[in-house]
């Protein structure tokens, strides 16, 4: 359709931010820019740095002094991460290579004795660390991978039906397709169920992938082929393992967007 | 009409890029303030403002790379980052529980005068343009924007908190952001000229 002034009311709104809902006002805006209006793509990008002149006549604050220092302190593990994994851990090599030369010499000194268990005792803790740090390191990789496209959106799900407990937070990006489920006080399935995540657009449950809770009930999924563009609902629902096409299953965790 | 400057918001982002925690520190010297009193101004004095403010700075660490110098400045970058996660979290508290929002005029009248803004040359020349764009603006559209950019209110909202027709509203929204726009630009040039 030829550009009105109509589509760029729907762009507008797009960079704020605002929800459109209606008459599918989404549907209409996406296929405008599919149809490759390079006028309202344009119009997007610009409106979305337009907007930002308003923060000007907002009053500067003053930080407090710790959060600099809280803010800094959590670059650490995405300093040191890459250099432990890809380097092939020194640091073990290193442990293991003295505990090693300290049985082979059979020293059995008691001071060298000492040493020994502080290494044993140092690697272990290491190689726990390392473990905490990868996880976290997978964690903040898959959302920066969504995060990093502004346009994402975050939406809270609550505990339905047999699990009013479980708690869930949704990051999308429409444009990138992509989305992450985190969830948190799931129950545990048995082995032959898994959780299925569902997005609704006009009413209806498209299927976005499935996964399993850790025995502490949180779930950390990437959903790479989000269905849908735009999003009423989400839902999560128990599932036969693998998934089904369309939800069978109770619901236990749901949230609307709008 | 442009200018060509240095800005040194982007050898920050390239050090920031290369995993220099010193330069990502410059960065908040230079605009954790301006930041965090978007996020205060949208979610209210919680520490939910500092918590925007500890995700956006997270975020810039990761996704330096992201960041495009030909679409506008650092400074815009960020402070977009910092609305839409703001206002991802307002949306996610409604309708439980609204945060006391200051009003408008308070905001308008504000004393962030030029004296009061320790922002670098850039911020400043980012301020003076954005002051000006914005004061340029119809009263209603002014309004319009402000409701949409700081409290995330919908067209339909918008237009029951004014009493204005919904119409009316969706046209003020586009003529406000158009005009900024057309503002704006020179001050986007300025930063962005190819040699």
């Amino acid at each position: 359709m030829a550009h009105s002034e109509r589509h760029e009311e729907l762009v507008a709104a797009s960079a704020l931010g605002l929800p459109l809902l209606g008459e599918g006002e989404r549907a209409e805006l996406d296929r405008h820019l599919a149809e490759g209006c390079a006028v309202c793509e344009g119009l997007l990008a610009d409106f979305r740095g337009a907007a930002t002149a308003l923060a000007a006549g907002v009053p500067v604050a003053t930080p407090p002094p710790e959060l600099k220092a809280r803010i800094l302190g959590a670059l650490g593990p995405a300093r040191v991460a890459p250099r432990e994994t890809s380097g092939g851990l020194p640091w073990k090599a290193l442990a293991a290579a003295a505990v090693l030369a300290l049985l082979v010499l059979g020293v059995d000194d008691a001071r060298l004795r000492r040493q020994r268990e502080e290494l044993r005792s140092q690697t272990a803790a290491l190689e726990g660390k390392l473990r905490t740090t990868e996880t976290a390191l997978a964690e903040r990789v898959l959302r920066a991978r969504v995060l990093e496209n502004d346009d994402v959106q975050m939406l809270l799900l609550g505990g339905q039906g047999p699990q009013p407990d479980a708690r869930a937070r949704v990051f999308w990006s429409p444009r990138a397709r992509r989305g992450i489920i985190l969830a948190s006080n799931l129950a545990p399935l048995p082995p032959d169920r898994q959780y299925e995540l569902w997005v609704f657009q006009k009413g209806k449950p498209v299927n976005a992938g499935v996964f399993d809770a850790d025995p502490k009930g949180q779930a950390l999924f990437e959903s790479t082929e989000f269905p849908l563009p735009e999003a009423e609902a989400f839902a999560v629902t128990v599932e036969p393992r693998g998934g089904v096409p369309a939800p069978t299953g109770p619901i236990v965790l749901v949230g609307k967007t709008s | 009409m442009s200018q060509r400057r240095e800005d040194p918001d982007r050898s920050l982002m390239a050090r920031v890029e290369a995993r220099d925690a010193d330069a990502l520190a410059e960065l908040y010297d230079r605009h954790a303030g301006r930041l965090l009193g978007l996020a205060r101004r949208i979610l209210g004095d919680g520490g939910e403002a500092e918590e925007v403010l500890q995700e956006v700075f997270l975020f810039a660490w990761r996704s330096a790379s992201s960041f495009d110098p030909g679409r506008g400045q650092v400074l815009t970058w960020l402070l977009i980052a910092t609305r839409s996660r703001s206002i991802d979290r307002l949306r996610a508290r409604r309708p439980a529980s609204r945060p006391e929002i200051r009003s408008l005029e308070e905001i308008a009248e504000g004393p962030a005068g030029p004296d009061d803004i320790e922002a670098a040359s850039s911020g400043k020349q980012w301020e003076t343009i954005c002051r000006a764009a914005v004061g340029q603006l119809p009263a209603d559209q002014r309004r319009a924007l402000e409701l949409a950019y700081f409290e995330g209110l919908t067209h339909q909202e918008i237009a029951a908190r004014t009493s204005t027709p919904l119409g009316t509203v969706k046209t003020r929204v586009r003529l406000g952001l158009m005009k900024l726009r057309e503002r704006m630009r020179p001050y986007w040039e300025s930063g962005s000229d190819g040699p």
